[in-house]
């Protein structure tokens, strides 16, 4: 065994001594993602006090560990009560809620407590072996590339809109013009804000989270006295373990759909400035692309489930790889684990896997255990999350929305963000009621701002020319890549389709 | 034979809405960045030209189904009487009003009353002992978790500063 494996057996065992930190910090974890506006970033700023006393391990060990489970956690809600915890798990509720109608939450979150697991597990161990190649991919992704990212994302629009292309469209194209409130990022001219100095940044996602998903959700919702349907509810009143185990099963019979699309996420993770949400949205377009049964994601299908969810939890492997190699945080909660440790006197950058290889490692190792921890700690509590649907929606419905708006209040402390949330809410709940889906405008909420971000640097760059978009090779790769996984699902629908016809 | 009631004409007054809102907020959108640089403007121009595109495809199909007598001008189950018997309209005020007044009363002093008055308006005023104890226990417990355990900078009231300084104090 070479010096690298001595030190990561050693630092395996040292990390699972922590176990005392990780299982609390899992269940908090758990709490903070699954509220909208209590991000695991939010919760390390807040206690980064209690943090900077702790010693370097433990502080590193319980950032990590947050950071996991808050991921984990923002996906029960999305399942349960159809509001995702963050803008990463945007893309649960579209085949999680569904699943949870039917009565079948506890599969769902069985499912998803597996499919994350296993995701962040699989692709810490890919960073950790691959980490030197995988700090490059920042490197070569520029603006050119990234716009393609986002397009395989937004793509994902045409998917939503197959029921009805047309108001799907509207749908999308709304969020996208919605998601170019504010100033525009080369000369800082307000666009469409309305008067509002607080809109001069943008649409803040929080709010449009709350009210698309929560409000509307709550003001839908109360027409019934519960979320479930009463054959679901009939089941419910007998529950087992069977469920759990059934989702779990489910979960592990699809292995390679969660590695491949875990490593989707844990390749956009790399790239600083993407995030989980980018990630999710390009799993689930991928999944559903080359899916044999495309139909069924949307109406509770097992790996339209598991694909946002493993490809959110790539992604936290992703953000540290290049913050450990390069020193540089590839997202918020990264730059804060980077504020924390420089306290402690840890440099990050090349220098760091020579000077405190424990340190480097280690956090890797901390995820990995918390992967593992987090499997066996909340696995079992699906039987008993999933009663939350069995709690009357004239109680659960004015819940929801107390607490939802005052999480949109959190991140910027404005009031203007709660009256934005409650304005999304009726806009939600109008779409809803008429058959536009409230998935697709946010999809356009949070992808359009980065797709023109990306799109204005890559003009400016090359002074005005259009045809920049096709000057780099992995953006030309990435641009065949991306017309081939919108063609070849529908080559293979037609083929299947005409098979069909000559079997008949 | 197909039953009469297949072919009353299904409407589509409620799904003109979000088009209308589109196509007003995309005009909107145009007259502020129409004298802007042009960085300003091309995604808005690109996104709102397709919006208004899309948009108007979907009301030169609303006006064929119209014409040819297979919709009809209604708002379906968009607004209803059902939105006031079922509670809906009362929940909207008592949001509404939550969001107005959690500035001024604070974070627990409105989540009770609003928990408490939308739960009596949607259960027709049935079991409000209970209501009432559901209400105090979640805003006390938000209180008690984000705003004492966690010190989130929550919108502060009475109780708050009265509890903060309660505490303080021993």
């Amino acid at each position: 065994m070479g010096e690298t494996g001595t030190i990561l057996v050693e630092v395996f065992f040292q990390t699972i001594s922590y176990w005392w930190v990780i299982i609390p910090t899992i269940f908090l974890g758990l709490i903070v993602g699954g509220v909208p506006g209590f991000s695991a970033a939010n919760t390390i700023i807040i206690l980064m006090p209690l943090t900077l006393a702790m010693d370097l391990e433990t502080g590193l060990i319980f950032m990590v560990s947050l950071y996991c489970a808050a991921r984990m956690g923002a996906g029960i809600p999305a399942i349960l009560v159809n509001i995702p915890g963050t803008a990463g798990a945007a893309a649960t509720p579209l085949d999680g809620y569904p699943m949870t109608k039917q009565g079948r939450g506890q599969q769902a979150l069985a499912m998803t407590f597996v499919a994350s697991s296993l995701g962040g597990l699989l692709t810490t161990v890919i960073a950790l072996a691959t980490m030197p190649v995988l700090a490059r991919v920042g490197f070569y992704m520029h603006s050119v590339e990234m716009i393609v990212v986002m397009l395989f994302g937004i793509s994902l629009i045409a998917s939503i809109a197959a029921q009805d292309m047309v108001k799907g469209l509207i749908a999308g194209f709304l969020g996208l013009m919605i998601g170019s409130i504010g100033t525009d990022v080369v000369y800082a001219t307000p666009r469409a804000t309305f008067g509002f100095l607080e809109l001069y940044d943008g649409i803040p996602l929080i709010p449009a989270l709350v009210g698309l998903f929560a409000v509307s959700e709550a003001f839908v919702i109360i027409e019934k006295r519960l979320i479930i349907t009463d054959d679901a509810r009939k089941a419910m009143a007998t529950p087992s373990w069977h469920a759990t185990f059934e989702g779990a099963s489910i979960a592990l019979k699809r292995w390679w759909h969660i590695a491949w699309t875990s490593v989707i996420g844990l390749i956009i993770g790399v790239i600083p400035g993407a995030g989980a949400s980018i990630a999710s949205f390009v799993a689930y377009q991928q999944s559903r692309s080359f899916s044999k049964t495309p139909e069924a994601y949307g109406t509770g299908h097992p790996e339209g489930l598991i694909a946002p969810e493993s490809a959110n939890n790539g992604v936290t492997s992703g953000t540290l790889v290049p913050l450990l190699v390069l020193g540089i945080p590839g997202g918020a909660t990264a730059a804060i684990m980077l504020v924390v440790m420089q306290f402690h006197g840890v440099s990050f950058g090349p220098s760091l896997f020579e000077n405190n290889p424990k340190v480097g490692y280690g956090m890797f190792m901390a995820m990995a255990v918390s992967y593992l921890f987090m499997m066996f700690t909340i696995l079992p509590l699906s039987r008993y999350m999933s009663r939350v649907t069995t709690v009357p929606t004239i109680y659960l419905a004015p819940m929801i929305i107390s607490f939802t708006l005052v999480g949109a209040f959190v991140p910027r402390e404005y009031m203007f963000d709660m009256y934005l949330a409650l304005a999304f809410g009726v806009l939600g709940y109008v779409a809803r009621r008429t058959g536009y889906h409230v998935a697709a405008i946010l999809i356009g909420v949070i992808l359009g701002p980065l797709l023109e971000r990306y799109f204005l640097w890559s003009l400016k760059k090359s002074d005005g020319d259009i045809m920049v978009l096709f000057s780099s090779t992995l953006g030309n790769v990435l641009w065949v890549c991306l017309a081939l996984s919108i063609v070849l699902p529908i080559w293979f629908e037609t083929r299947r389709k005409r098979r069909e016809i000559v079997i008949q | 034979m197909r039953p009469d009631y297949d072919k009353s004409p299904r409407p589509i007054g409620g799904e003109l809405v979000i088009p209308i809102v589109a196509v007003a907020f995309t005009l909107y959108f145009f007259s502020s960045i129409w004298n802007s640089p042009w960085t300003a403007q091309v995604s808005g121009f690109l996104v709102g030209g397709i919006l208004l595109l899309v948009c108007g495809i979907f009301f030169v199909r609303c006006i064929s189904q119209l014409m040819s007598g297979r919709a009809s001008l209604g708002f379906g189950t968009l607004f209803s009487i059902q939105d006031i018997t079922s509670g809906r309209v009362g929940l909207l005020i008592t949001t509404v009003g939550y969001c107005l007044l959690i500035d001024r009363l604070g974070f627990t002093l409105t989540t009770f009353l609003f928990l408490s008055l939308s739960m009596l308006i949607l259960s027709h005023g049935k079991r409000p002992g209970l209501i009432i104890a559901i209400s105090a226990a979640m805003s006390l417990g938000g209180w008690a978790v984000f705003i004492w355990a966690f010190e989130t900078r929550f919108p502060s009231g009475w109780f708050e500063t009265t509890m903060k300084a309660v505490l303080a104090n021993g």
